[in-house]
């Protein structure tokens, strides 16, 4: 026994984690050692000074809270897709011997699946070299966007170099607004697609041709549903020029009581005005634009309203 | 080690084990089946401990209350892996164990030292803990507060591990072999691993002692 070794132990001593024998030999040791007995009992001070940590009791409502909190986690790992692999699969989990035999379908359907796909293989090739070789005009590469290049291979005999690339060509689409393909891709424009710009200029194509049924409603989506509140505006001032029917008197009330957007709803107060003085006040009409007078957020519209319902007497 | 973690309960207070083991297999057994109510039943024997060891590492509810549902969560999602050669309490606190170390090794990441820093207009973290001794002067409150403090900055100081082997050692008071059992070691590294912190802890305090 030396100081050393205590020293090391004396936690544990402190702590009761020694054996009776190791115990008694480091007391023994302690009892003709008084710098052992000076650390011992600085030890015991530190621990005393340790037992004045303040007690952390959890108080009730805390764990009600984390027991709450729990639960809403407990029910959404119940109804997840970890759900599916804890219940819907535990065959698969713990028998190794499924597991394999899943492992080995797979194998087998894979191979399956790329004999089956053989034959369109050399086609699948064909139609990228294709692109690749068939003398791609600079003409076509001018419109052609190149998403990425996955090859570069310098060939020494000849010199040249073979290309692999993903691109996307460029396409121009030209004709009559009765074409079914041009009508296809205006509504898809109008839509879906994501620069307003774009949609401002396929809905300009569309106003002049507003009598035909599908763009008459791609408009009136448009004006209900476009992000853009100056292609909503741009929107309903065409819709105002179409011919006056049930669907677009709705779209303008829509616009009125829905719109976010304040200049929208003034718009849409002129356009009500114009349509009522065409086809005569309605009841809807009156009533949206009351409405409108006494509820709506912004002061301007609500002073629109007001003066629309007196010039329509209402 | 057989009972370490029942002693653990009994000394973190106020959550003893109110059923057999017979009970506790049987519940642990319908939990792997998928039955949520025996999980519920099962974790409620261990919860309260559990919420207040975190909140004994982490200082903060909303934190304790974290640490809580993710280790309950890692329960839940891996109990099927659970095998009864060990008792399930040292599994669980392994569990609970590796999330609070997980805790701390990230808020090392964060900051130096991570002393409970009061929010505005919060009290500090020792002030909302209820004073057992309401007759104190305020003197030897504010002196009190100040070791407290002292205290938390010096265990803030341990290196994670060294943090979680003490707070189960010293403040709950787990046997080393349970530990060791709980951090998957030897007996000895846990020594050592105690030996450190309380090195450390002698050089922090040193002056209050």
């Amino acid at each position: 026994m030396n100081c050393q070794k205590l020293e090391e132990n004396l936690p544990l001593l402190l702590y009761g984690e020694l054996s009776t024998w190791e115990q008694a030999a480091y007391e023994e040791h302690l009892a003709g050692c008084a710098s052992c007995r000076a650390a011992r009992e600085k030890l015991e001070r530190i621990h005393q000074v340790l037992a004045q940590r303040p007690q952390v009791e959890v108080s009730a409502a805390l764990l009600a809270e984390a027991r709450m909190a729990l639960d809403e986690g407990l029910e959404s790992q119940q109804h997840g897709w970890r759900a599916l692999w804890r219940n819907g699969l535990p065959i698969l989990r713990f028998q190794p011997a499924s597991g394999f035999a899943l492992a080995l379908t797979l194998i087998l359907c894979g191979f399956g699946l790329g004999w089956g796909l053989r034959p369109h293989a050399g086609r699948l090739t064909a139609g990228v070299g294709e692109l690749n070789n068939a003398g791609v005009a600079s003409s076509d590469l001018e419109n052609m966007r190149i998403s990425g290049i996955s090859r570069v291979a310098p060939d020494p005999q000849t010199g040249g170099v073979k290309i692999t690339m993903d691109a996307e060509r460029r396409v121009t689409l030209e004709g009559s607004l009765d074409d079914p393909k041009i009508q296809q891709v205006l509504v898809y424009a109008v839509k879906s697609y994501d620069n307003p710009g774009i949609r401002r200029d396929t809905l300009d194509a569309l106003r002049s041709h507003a009598d035909n049924p599908i763009f008459r409603q791609a408009l009136l989506y448009a004006m209900r549903h476009d992000p853009n509140a100056g292609v909503r505006l741009e929107v309903l001032e065409a819709v105002c020029n179409m011919k006056s029917s049930d669907d677009v008197h709705t779209a303008l009330l829509e616009a009125l009581e829905h719109d976010t957007n304040p200049g929208v709803r003034v718009a849409a107060v002129d356009a009500l005005i114009d349509h009522t003085e065409k086809e005569g006040c309605d009841v809807s009409t009156a009533q949206a634009l009351e409405h409108v007078a006494k509820t709506d957020s912004n002061p301007y519209v609500r002073l629109k309203c007001a003066n629309a319902m007196m010039k329509l007497g209402k | 080690m057989d009972g370490a973690c029942l002693e653990f309960a009994g000394k973190a207070s106020a959550q003893p084990s109110l059923i057999s083991e017979a009970d506790e297999r049987s519940l642990i057994r319908r939990a792997q089946e998928g039955d949520r109510v025996a999980f519920d039943r099962l974790i409620r024997l261990y919860d309260q401990n559990v919420l207040r060891l975190a909140l004994q590492v982490v200082g903060s509810p909303e934190e304790a209350r974290d640490l809580y549902q993710e280790a309950f969560l890692k329960v839940y999602r891996s109990i099927r892996n659970f095998r009864s050669e060990a008792k399930f309490s040292t599994w669980l606190y392994r569990v609970v164990m590796n999330v609070c170390l997980d805790h701390l090794r990230r808020q090392n990441t964060r900051k130096e030292v991570a002393v409970p820093a009061p929010q505005e207009g919060e009290p500090e973290f020792f002030q909302t803990v209820p004073e057992e001794r309401p007759t104190l002067d305020p003197e030897r409150a504010t002196h009190s507060k100040e070791i407290g403090r002292r205290i938390q900055v010096a265990l803030e100081r341990l290196n994670p591990r060294e943090r979680m082997v003490f707070e189960l050692k010293h403040y709950q008071g787990l046997k080393l072999r349970a530990i060791g059992e709980i951090c998957k070691t030897s007996e000895q590294t846990v020594k050592n691993c105690l030996f450190r912190a309380t090195q450390k802890l002698r050089m922090e305090l040193g002056d209050l002692a």
